[in-house]
């Protein structure tokens, strides 16, 4: 069985999961306070940037520095209870189906809603700038091409990320211990990207990519430019190494 | 011939052996009962050719294939029922089947075919985690059933029923090799089940094989070492028994 | 007595490990910051723990209060996972001591946590800034702040994790408010008073504006306020169920 299909029947695992309502949620509580707080925009503390801009990057803050990574650590946490609840792992191992695929087709999932979220995030945005507009009487509308790229990147460096978080998930057993671990490393990450090691840190790493997006708005804030050279080919390894541990490890306590 | 056959099986965790030399002989086209007490190492053993577990020493073949260069050739000809059914709650029954229907590869009418089969067509439609005792255990016989594939290996399939769903399961089971052409593995703890569904019989205590043959072998042996062989329960309490006492002896 | 059943029920989940590793990754903070970038602070004004505070304090609460949070799911759901609940209520034993106890483990483990990163700080403070000696009665000042203005949100944690029979929603429930409320600018005066958005708040800080006695007054009162909510929540069940 290939892949894709594979990935298809793990969307079916999902169903009546409420993981849609787990995604959105976050998404509304991070763009309500926008809203509601959008006059803080006009107020910039000497940073040259423009209100609309201030706008959409400390909406986009609160997304890419804890939101997205707890949105990934409880969907992972949620893929492997899906199995290990009711045994049903010990039904996927004993049918004939690789399991490193089955791992990588549940990471497929995963990235899958990771995107789904990021739609839901660009389209809150939207809104919330259109009421924001409407409250202040100022234009807090972006191009949606500018947005989306910003979404995009976010949502890239997200991936390194939901890899470890991935392979945390898979390597411990207990829900609530694999779910602390996740949280408990978004913390630091706001210390993380002002040292040199950032790229070491994949939690780090949306947060980062906006934060760059703010040094482009924003002379003098932050770096305005990406330094891709250690952080590609670091990524790419941690992602690489992150996966192939989870599916060397996925269903390893099941068969002792 | 011999579907499934294993040489000197034997799984270790640390000090305790789950399943030692085991030699099983499990012929085409029968029902073989494996009986033994609850911890006897029937579970451990129908894991291992599952590949659920490695085994610690020796080896099995499946219709000459060995695992685990063949892993998925095997797991393509067996199906499974393992301790406690294994499924997804927030899926409906039909939904669960559909999606071990999807990764075998099989046509769609084979979901409502192992629905019919344990009866559990009236409640397809309800989520498993709704489902009682009794219809997560046919939904697991399902998922093992569906497809109809040539090997069944059957963990205590009757678990959680009621006496009537117990008699249609037995049936069942006992129909299969007529059915279609299929080779039976089904464990319990129970002589008289065993005795109304197995052709052959194989009899485990601490991971050791009492005895293996067909129930007319058994009586004979039971005859033949003093044993009641007009209840058959007896003649393998007695058995159970009598090992125990050697191995306390032995130590 | 209940304390010692309290503890009991945790042996084996993993609980006090866990915070000790949290208060562990919290102590890694000021060390971690000040390895990297100690240029940026021995350069500032001021006392040199009260700069190290403001560098670190916030990231050390919100590691409070997740720590704190996965905790409170934790002890429900050993409660409510194999119904251990059920069998504590068909005993003579008062339902709101069970809350007692539980809320008493949960404000001592917190003050371990506090201790090991107020050393932390101090460690760093007396490493970095040579002219900075510690002294007790002060950082036992700051401590003491820092687990008043967090335990409010601690037992409203609890609260929540005892209410929901699921742990997943009590845990959702409070990453979000974790989360939500870490964004509202902390100089509000009202705001800044919520559980979930009081343990952010400095000792130094809170002295700059003349709020200690109100945030130690408002933090106590919201503790109590919490475990009445809790009682009233128990008589609401047993007379639903």
């Amino acid at each position: 069985m290939n892949l894709f299909s594979l990935a298809g029947v793990e969307l079916k695992k999902i169903r009546r999961s409420k993981i849609l309502l787990i995604l959105l949620i976050p998404v509304i509580m991070m763009w309500i306070p926008s809203v509601v707080n959008a006059a803080i925009n006009f107020d910039t503390r000497d940073i040259p940037i423009t209100p609309e801009k201030n706008f959409l990057i400390q909406g986009f803050m609160g997304m890419a520095w804890f939101m997205v990574p707890a949105t990934l650590v409880v969907c992972t946490v949620l893929l492997t209870q899906t199995e290990r609840s009711g045994s049903a792992i010990l039904k996927m191992l004993s049918l004939p189906v690789n399991t490193a695929r089955l791992c990588l087709a549940k990471f497929a999932v995963l990235i899958l809603l990771a995107s789904a979220q990021m739609v839901m995030t660009i389209g809150a945005y939207y809104i919330s700038a259109a009421a924001a507009s409407w409250l202040q009487a100022y234009p807090f509308v972006l191009e949606p091409l500018y947005v989306c790229r910003v979404a995009l990147s976010i949502y890239a460096g997200a991936i390194p990320m939901a890899a470890v978080f991935w392979m945390v998930a898979v390597l411990i057993p207990t829900p609530i211990f694999a779910t602390g671990v996740g949280l408990a490393s978004l913390v630091p990450s706001v210390l993380i990207i002002n040292t040199k090691i950032w790229f070491l840190y994949p939690v780090s790493y949306p947060f980062y990519l906006l934060m760059v997006e703010y040094g482009k708005a924003a002379e003098g804030v932050y770096a305005a430019r990406v330094d891709w050279l250690p952080w590609l080919p670091a990524a790419v390894l941690i992602t690489a190494i992150a996966l192939g541990i989870a599916c060397m490890r996925f269903g390893a306590a099941e068969r002792r | 011939m011999n579907r499934i056959e294993t040489q000197n099986l034997t799984k270790a965790y640390g000090n305790f052996t789950a399943v030692e030399d085991l030699n099983l002989h499990i012929r085409k086209g029968r029902v073989y009962g494996f009986l033994g007490p609850n911890g006897a190492g029937k579970s451990t053993t129908m894991k291992m050719f599952l590949g659920l577990t490695r085994p610690t020493r020796g080896s099995f073949h499946i219709d000459g294939k060995t695992y685990p260069s063949d892993r998925t050739a095997i797991l393509k000809e067996i199906g499974s029922f393992i301790e406690a059914p294994a499924f997804y709650g927030n899926l409906t029954g039909e939904e669960n089947l559909e999606i071990i229907r999807k990764i075998l590869g099989l046509p769609k009418s084979s979901v409502s075919d192992a629905l019919e089969l344990v009866g559990l067509t009236p409640f397809r439609r309800r989520l498993a985690k709704k489902y009682s005792l009794g219809m997560k255990q046919r939904l697991g016989l399902a998922g093992a059933l569906i497809g109809r594939p040539p090997i069944l290996l059957l963990d205590e399939p009757t678990n959680g029923l009621d006496p009537v769903g117990i008699h249609e399961i037995r049936t069942l089971i006992k129909s299969l090799p007529q059915q279609y052409d299929c080779t039976v593995l089904v464990s319990s703890h129970l002589l008289p089940e065993v005795e109304l569904m197995a052709d052959d019989i194989g009899i485990l205590n601490h991971g050791r094989l009492l005895f293996e043959g067909t129930m007319e072998e058994l009586k004979a042996r039971a005859l033949a070492a003093g044993f009641p062989a007009d209840r058959l329960e007896d003649t393998f309490l007695a058995m159970i028994d009598e090992d125990n006492r050697k191995r306390g002896a032995g130590r | 007595m209940i304390l010692g059943l309290e503890t009991k029920k945790l042996k084996r989940t993993g609980y006090f490990p866990a915070f000790l590793a949290g208060g562990l990754l919290a102590a890694a903070f000021p060390l971690v910051n000040m390895l990297a970038r100690s240029e940026t602070f021995t350069a500032l004004p001021g006392n040199p723990f009260d700069i190290l505070t403001d560098a670190n304090g916030q990231m050390m609460a919100m590691l409070n209060m997740l720590v704190s949070l996965c905790g409170a799911c934790m002890m429900y759901h050993t409660e409510y996972a194999d119904g251990g609940a059920q069998r504590m209520q068909t005993l003579p034993l008062r339902s709101g001591r069970l809350f007692g106890g539980k809320l008493l483990i949960a404000s001592l483990v917190l003050a371990g946590m506090v201790a090991v990163e107020t050393a932390a700080l101090a460690g760093c403070a007396a490493h970095w800034f040579p002219a900075y000696t510690a002294q007790l009665p002060p950082l036992i000042r700051n401590a003491a702040f820092q687990w008043l203005v967090t335990l409010p949100t601690v037992t409203l944690t609890l609260v929540i994790a005892s209410v929901c029979k699921n742990m997943w929603v009590s845990l959702g429930t409070g990453v979000i408010l974790v989360f939500t409320l870490s964004i509202f600018p902390q100089d509000n005066p009202v705001l800044s008073l919520f559980p979930f958005s009081a343990p952010y708040q400095t000792l130094a800080a809170a002295a700059e504006n003349g709020r200690v006695l109100l945030f130690s007054g408002v933090c106590a009162a919201e503790v109590a306020a919490f475990v009445l909510l809790e009682l009233v929540c128990q008589k609401v069940r047993r007379c639903a169920e």
